[in-house]
């Protein structure tokens, strides 16, 4: 380091023309220190993402146990159980339902949050805040506090349905209830995150388009449909990738508001590979599920940006 | 010269932690406590809330009682994450020395060389022998030849009643005990008895979301029947449709809202039977700590038999040995030393309802005056345990999937007939999987 200053501070005062060989290793030094301070991200990047990238896909064409026996070359054999498997499939389609039944509410209702709040109800920062604030907690703790809202017996949620006077529902626990249960309680979770883009969009519109507007006649309703939504299409779309993305993952919440129980109406295809690899133990068939799951992700990604090529390829 | 303290401030950070990792390394190196003969063996367990307290109480005994070893336990979570380290441990060769698994979990364990054995001889040159056991808890350690776990305990499912509310029914006989019922149309009619006086239900039983409490009482049900499921790797699961059928009915008619609430899950039935307001609890054993410290007048027994054989749903806590590539053979001898210890002071354990399956426990003057652990203590001479194969036992996939295929015939009146049938092609896929444990059947006999 000593030296290094001293070389630098050479160069700077330039009171003596460095030579060649000695700028030469100052350079080596130089990418020498920049390496240095890349390598604790890198070293992270080979070993917790790169390697096992690669890793998985080795295991998943073994039979390896978590046990530690297999390990056997086993072929596409895990694949082909997987594309046959019922379960692998249900919960294929679990997850996808998620995403469908939860990112419509989660864009439609933050966009309506967003339109309230920018329009200027009272207290706005109030709003703000508590739109926001459910996206800050943990997932262990609005499971819990779902858990409870939904506890047939001693809830809110069966309070309030008896107060119209409807039938108590086990809703966690029946099988026609539990995944509509687990989007309530992960729409009431982060919606506030997609509101918060949606507001900070709105926000850069400038006002002196409504200004215009309002001047040639416009009412706030076709302000709203002619301004404010075409001007929030790139942000849709931003919400939407984000939000398809997040609702793939699904498992903490639902894993957690039933307790680790399987059902095989919500579990998720990310359940299932925890499933088939810590309860199960199989470790190579659990890696192919989740290449196979890959595929499908990739899909849609691939068909995300087909869509998205077109719209600009419209719009020029 | 310098003098020692002056140093640069990064040979002072160096200096420093190379002494707290010193430190730390010191603290994980496992054996021989420095300046004594005292040797520390890791125990491992999945023992917590009031089990974990009485564990803990029972490791103080032992440890202050010699001074031989010193056992330094671990506690993780229940269910899959326990499992889970503790594989990975025995896989690694580097296991605890001993650590405690639930019985029906070492059959998908043994196989794949998880687990190390018990020697007969030791055990017996120790006072630990097959005498000494109800005979099936001590045959549930033996998978083919080979033992591979010891059971500290039976927890069997049981019917807690409250003698108040059964009192003013008329359905306790002079002794105070539960009038015994022996088929299910007379036990229907003794709740029904029951539910006259109660504020509540006659009886609670908490099932929804719960495949474990679905499982319990289905079980015990099945099982009175006289036969048990089986389920040959690689073969077709032998299941008595007829019993089940009828088990499933009887669960059904139960939770008819007025008997017991529809839809109940396992916290709230526990709450009333805890606050008095319930006749009867269907629950394991490990409640009833719960139960003592609600202050509520009860008392316990077995579940009645009502197929004509007695048989009980239970499960076992049990020693094992987790896989050591290299056992140190002193700490082999002292870990014996340490389960013969426990099981002759497993009495501490009664206290927290489980059934102590070492017999000179049970059979001792002062287990008789325990009440009401005596009143269900012949509970573990008919206790029936999971069916045998790697994806059964407490925490396993296995229950959950019974309950997932069942719940809609509790909950909503579906067809027990087609549950069954769903439950029956599930097992029949996880048969058709090899052992996770053991892919290539290299282990299996």
């Amino acid at each position: 380091m000593t030296t290094a200053t001293d070389s630098t501070r050479t160069i700077v005062t330039g009171s003596k023309a460095p030579l060649p060989i000695r700028r030469a290793g100052s350079r080596n030094r130089e990418q020498l220190i920049s390496w240095a301070f890349l390598a604790p991200f890198l070293i992270a990047f080979v070993l917790f993402l790169a390697w096992p990238i690669v890793h998985g896909i080795i295991l998943s064409f073994t039979d390896q146990s978590l046990t530690g026996a297999g390990g056997a070359f086993v072929g596409a054999a895990n694949y082909a159980e997987a594309l046959a498997d019922p379960v692998m499939w249900r919960s294929m389609g679990n997850t996808v339902w998620f995403t469908l039944l939860s990112t419509v509410p989660l864009v439609v209702i933050a966009l309506l949050m967003a339109a309230l709040v920018d329009r200027g109800i009272p207290g706005q920062w109030l709003w703000r805040l508590s739109f926001f604030m459910p996206y800050l907690l943990a997932s262990t703790v609005i499971s819990q506090i779902w858990v409870w809202i939904f506890n047939p017996q001693i809830g809110a949620a069966n309070n309030i349905l008896k107060a119209f006077g409807l039938e108590p529902l086990a809703w966690l626990q029946n099988p026609d209830t539990n995944m509509l249960s687990i989007v309530i309680a992960t729409v009431w979770w982060t919606v506030g995150f997609n509101f918060l883009l949606y507001l900070a969009a709105m926000q850069n519109i400038p006002p002196q388009q409504y200004e215009a507007a309002s001047l040639d006649g416009a009412g706030p309703w076709r302000q709203f449909w002619s301004i404010t939504l075409p001007q929030l299409g790139p942000a849709t779309v931003l919400i939407l990738i984000l939000q398809i993305l997040a609702s793939l993952k699904l498992f903490d919440q639902a894993y957690q508001m039933l307790g680790g129980v399987a059902s095989d109406t919500t579990r998720s295809i990310v359940q299932y590979i925890y499933e088939a690899g810590f309860v199960s133990y199989r470790f190579g068939y659990s890696a192919a599920i989740s290449y196979v799951f890959f595929a499908l992700i990739v899909i849609i990604g691939v068909a995300q940006a087909l869509i998205s090529r077109r719209r600009k390829e419209s719009q020029l | 010269m310098t003098p020692p303290l002056d140093m640069s401030r990064r040979q002072f950070l160096t200096a420093a932690s190379v002494t707290a990792a010193a430190a730390l390394l010191a603290g994980c190196t496992p054996g021989t406590v420095p300046g004594s003969n005292t040797t520390t063996l890791q125990f491992w367990h999945l023992l917590s809330g009031g089990d974990g307290v009485t564990m803990s109480q029972l490791l103080d005994t032992a440890n202050s009682a010699q001074s031989a070893y010193r056992i330094r336990p671990t506690v993780l979570a229940w269910g899959t994450p326990y499992y889970t380290k503790l594989a990975m441990a025995g896989a690694g060769g580097r296991a605890p020395d001993v650590a405690i698994m639930h019985a029906t979990r070492t059959v998908g364990w043994a196989p794949g060389g998880l687990l190390d054995t018990w020697d007969l001889d030791r055990l017996a040159s120790l006072g630990v022998d097959s005498t000494k056991f109800p005979k099936p808890i001590w045959e549930k350690g033996f998978v083919g030849e080979n033992m591979y776990s010891i059971a500290l305990d039976a927890h069997p499912f049981v019917a807690m009643f409250n003698t108040d509310i059964c009192d003013a029914a008329g359905v306790l006989d002079s002794d105070g005990r539960l009038i015994e019922t022996s088929s299910p149309d007379e036990f229907v009619d003794q709740l029904r008895t029951i539910g006259g006086q109660a504020e509540g239900h006659a009886l609670s039983y908490g099932y929804l979301g719960d495949g474990a409490q679905m499982w319990r009482l289905f079980y015990t049900f099945y099982s009175q029947h006289g036969g048990a499921m089986e389920l040959p790797p690689g073969g077709k699961a032998v299941i008595d449709k007829d019993a089940a059928v009828e088990s499933l009915s009887l669960m059904r008619t139960l939770l008819d809202g007025e008997i017991a609430l529809a839809q109940a899950d396992y916290g709230s039935a526990v709450a009333e039977f805890a606050t008095g307001k319930s006749g009867m609890l269907f629950t394991g054993v490990w409640e009833l700590r719960t139960m003592q410290s609600a202050g509520i007048p009860f008392d316990a027994t077995m579940i009645p038999t009502l197929y004509g054989t007695p048989a009980v749903y239970a499960d076992s806590h049990s020693f094992v040995l987790p896989h050591q590539t290299s056992a140190d053979e002193k700490k082999r001898d002292l870990t014996y030393q340490f389960v013969a210890d426990m099981l002759k002071g497993s009495f501490g354990w009664a206290e927290a309802g489980h059934i102590p399956a070492f017999l000179p426990v049970t059979e001792s003057p002062e287990y008789d005056d325990l009440i009401p652990q005596a009143h269900y203590a012949e509970a573990a001479q008919h206790v029936v345990y999971d069916p045998t194969a790697w994806f059964t036992g407490s925490g396993s996939n296995f229950q959950g999937e019974f309950g997932a295929a069942v719940q809609g015939v509790l909950l909503s009146g579906d067809d027990p007939a087609a549950a069954i049938d769903r439950f029956e092609a599930r097992v029949n896929t996880l048969l058709s999987q090899p052992n996770p444990a053991d892919p290539e059947g290299t282990f299996a006999s």
